[in-house]
């Protein structure tokens, strides 16, 4: 007998005991339907975690003009602290001397004119007078950021010039942030998402052009709901082209106003160097490949901007370099809950290192996926055992069409196929049927709790080739005993 | 030929002793009390069972020695049966029924078109071919009777099997369904071996073989009455 006729005469069975075959196939589909769907919520929870820890700045490294690490010890102390002095006993906390300083960003405040009025916080109130940039330190060069690109196992580096400004547009007036930065900043940020247009080009910004991306608040406070690409704005009484709006795509960060990302405009470093005349940067932020790597690469940007700085073997540092994780949580916009519920599940949050952070992560995930394929490798036992249940009762049942079969002409070995065939097409059937009801209830459920999902191909792959194992493994000892009757037996049954 | 089951640790000797030559052509009718080995008898022509000890040569061909995928073969090939209760699939149509032998033939690839075609001939020969679709429970005791002699006939065997063909059908359906065995016979020259217990039925044959408690007691040949001429010698 060819394959081609073996799989037709099972295909005939099952289709002419249509209840009993769809009964059978349930315990398989739903075997393979809660797998698909535990697999695609478990990985989509899974990828969001992992997104909005990134989204939030795990691998990211600010490194500052100045030294604050007596103001500001947020660092999680993922870096160590001066590791590099010997004696720390001779380091002093950070007293910065503008006069000790070669440069000094001249740029004038218009918030801090006295005449002027507010009807928000200033910027020295929103961040202190370091972060304010009231009298940074210019230690930083484009030559640093370069050295800095050139460290193994840094993805992005982005120079940053940071002022405050007043935008307009029309009669609409709106004091922000303002955001010189290079191209790279919107693969740094994963949890921005373009709400119109785009980010400036690299084009634009080796031209330093007057392109400007907008803040979704300051968007939102300028033009209202209307698209502003194309228009234009003023800043600093120049005339600007706004190229796009950036918003927050992620759940755990939302735009609000007073946040630094974005109630903020960018616009490309080269022209903020350009219109103001400068040539030193305000900070460099870095993200690296991988989030276990921030260590390593804080210390070597500290090393590299130490020999590059000149700096003796004594003296503090004239730079910060800043780790990104409780920084992140705190300020980034991250919602309180989110945040609060991030820090009381770790005690001694700045303790932890993002390689331990890391861990931990890596483990639940490990536990999560343990406990997934234990519930999967249950639910498809009981599947199977269901498969080979009716199968044994098919076989004793349909001893009978088994003895006619023989008589007219049928193998053993054709017997015991189209058994086998028939368990797998059921049980295939069912893994189809389940692949199906899986990525219905994923949607369902991910659509009832926003909860994320993602049913990857390999995860259907897997289910259905399961199914389809199932039903050989399962279907195997049956068939074997309907092969066995012998066909005079069989007739005689009744 | 000796048959003999094992039923527990008791030895059954069904046939103690059985040698007959049946030639190609004859109507043999066995005849017997229930338990008197006519059925082992006829399984064993069937190809589908071996005896214990003895030979059994179909067409030339030592049957005690085949495998058993080569018995599946002969039955395939050689053998057409026709049962007391049918045994047609249910849920299964006519023609489906018809067309099974087909399935199983080894080493001819065949087009569903083709076995229909087959089937649909051979449905024709019994006058059935406009039930084809109809499944066994939407026809009569007769009509089932059919269309298993259709399925016994498809492959056109050498040998015919009836166990008790009318056992489960009214006297006149049974009168008709034995002269479409004779027709068979006359027409087509295939060998039939049938079983029952009817003297009536018996007398269709062209050689009686009677069986008593294993043994065979008496075998008669008479005329074919219904048409003489074609009687094999």
């Amino acid at each position: 007998m060819q394959i081609q006729p073996g799989i037709l005469i099972a295909l005939q069975a099952l289709g002419s005991n249509k209840l009993q075959t769809a009964l059978t196939m349930t315990g398989i589909t739903i075997g393979v339907a809660t797998v698909l769907t535990m697999i695609s919520l478990g990985s989509g929870a899974e990828s969001a975690i992992e997104e909005q820890v990134r989204a939030a700045g795990m691998n990211m490294i600010i490194v500052t003009a100045g030294n604050y690490k007596n103001k500001t010890a947020d660092d999680l102390g993922a870096v160590e602290e001066q590791a590099h002095l010997e004696s720390p006993g001779a380091w002093e906390p950070a007293a910065w001397n503008p006069a000790n300083s070669p440069f000094l960003l001249r740029v004038d405040h218009p918030e801090d004119d006295p005449m002027e009025k507010h009807d928000h916080p200033t910027s020295s109130q929103r961040l202190g007078d370091a972060e304010a940039g009231l009298g940074s330190a210019a230690t930083l060069t484009p030559g640093d950021a370069a050295a800095i690109r050139g460290i193994s196992g840094v993805q992005y580096v982005s120079e940053g010039l940071h002022e405050n400004a007043h935008v307009s547009a029309g009669d609409k007036r709106w004091f922000t942030r303002l955001h010189g930065d290079n191209v790279a900043l919107p693969k740094m940020r994963r949890a921005w998402v373009f709400q119109h247009g785009r980010f400036y080009t690299a084009r634009e910004e080796s031209k330093a052009e007057q392109v400007i991306v907008l803040g979704a608040v300051a968007a939102q406070k300028l033009f209202g709901e209307a698209n502003p690409v194309g228009q234009k704005v003023s800043v600093w009484k120049q005339s600007w082209e706004v190229v796009g709006v950036v918003g927050s795509g992620s759940w755990m960060v939302n735009a609000a106003a007073g946040d630094d990302q974005f109630d903020a405009v960018y616009i490309p470093f080269t022209t903020v160097q350009r219109l103001l005349n400068l040539s030193r940067l305000n900070d460099i932020t870095v993200t690296t490949a991988s989030s276990g790597d921030v260590t390593r690469i804080s210390k070597e940007i500290s090393k590299v901007l130490r020999e590059r700085h000149r700096i003796s073997f004594k003296s503090p540092d004239d730079f910060t370099v800043t780790s990104q994780a409780r920084k992140a949580l705190a300020q980034g916009g991250m919602r309180s809950e989110v945040a609060a519920s991030v820090v009381g599940n770790m005690a001694g949050l700045e303790k932890v290192t993002l390689e331990q952070l890391g861990k931990t992560l890596d483990r639940a995930s490990k536990t999560m996926t343990a406990l997934l394929a234990s519930v999967a490798a249950v639910s498809l036992l009981v599947g199977g055992i269901g498969i080979m249940n009716i199968m044994l009762l098919s076989v004793t049942q349909r001893t009978r069409e088994i003895g006619i079969r023989r008589a007219v002409g049928a193998r053993a070995g054709d017997v015991l196929q189209q058994f086998l065939t028939e368990a797998v097409a059921l049980s295939a059937l069912g893994g189809l049927a389940g692949v199906m009801l899986g990525i219905v209830a994923a949607y369902l459920i991910s659509s009832l709790v926003q909860w994320t999902v993602s049913i990857s191909l390999v995860s259907v792959l897997i289910s259905f080739s399961i199914a389809a194992s199932i039903g050989i493994f399962f279907g195997y000892y049956p068939a074997r005993e309907a092969s066995r009757v012998a066909p005079m037996e069989s007739l005689r049954y009744e | 030929m000796v048959r003999t089951y094992h039923v527990g640790a008791v030895p059954v000797n069904a046939l103690r002793g059985v040698s007959l030559d049946i030639e190609a052509g004859e109507f043999v009718t066995v005849v017997g009390p229930s338990g008197s080995g006519k059925s082992t008898f006829m399984h064993i022509l069937g190809c589908l069972d071996q005896p214990t000890s003895g030979q059994y040569l179909l067409d030339g061909a030592d049957v005690s020695k085949l495998s058993d995928d080569q018995l599946s073969a002969a039955r395939n090939q050689k053998v057409g049966f026709v049962f007391q209760s049918f045994n047609l699939l249910s849920r299964t149509s006519a023609l489906e029924n018809v067309e099974l032998p087909l399935l199983y033939t080894v080493g001819k690839t065949m087009s569903t078109a083709e076995r229909r075609k087959r089937a649909m001939e051979a449905l024709e020969t019994v006058g059935l071919a406009d039930r084809a679709d109809h499944h066994p429970n939407q026809l009569s005791g007769g009509q089932q009777q059919r269309v298993a002699i259709a399925r016994a006939l498809l492959n056109k065997p050498s040998i015919l099997m009836a166990d008790e063909p009318t056992g489960n059908l009214d006297s006149q359906t049974s009168i008709e369904v034995m002269e479409m065995f004779q027709q068979l016979r006359q027409q087509r020259g295939i060998t039939i071996v049938l079983i029952t217990h009817e003297a009536e039925i018996a007398e269709y044959g062209t050689r009686i073989v009677a069986f008593q408690d294993g043994k065979v007691v008496s075998d008669r040949k008479q005329e074919d009455v219904a048409c003489k001429s074609s009687r094999a010698s």
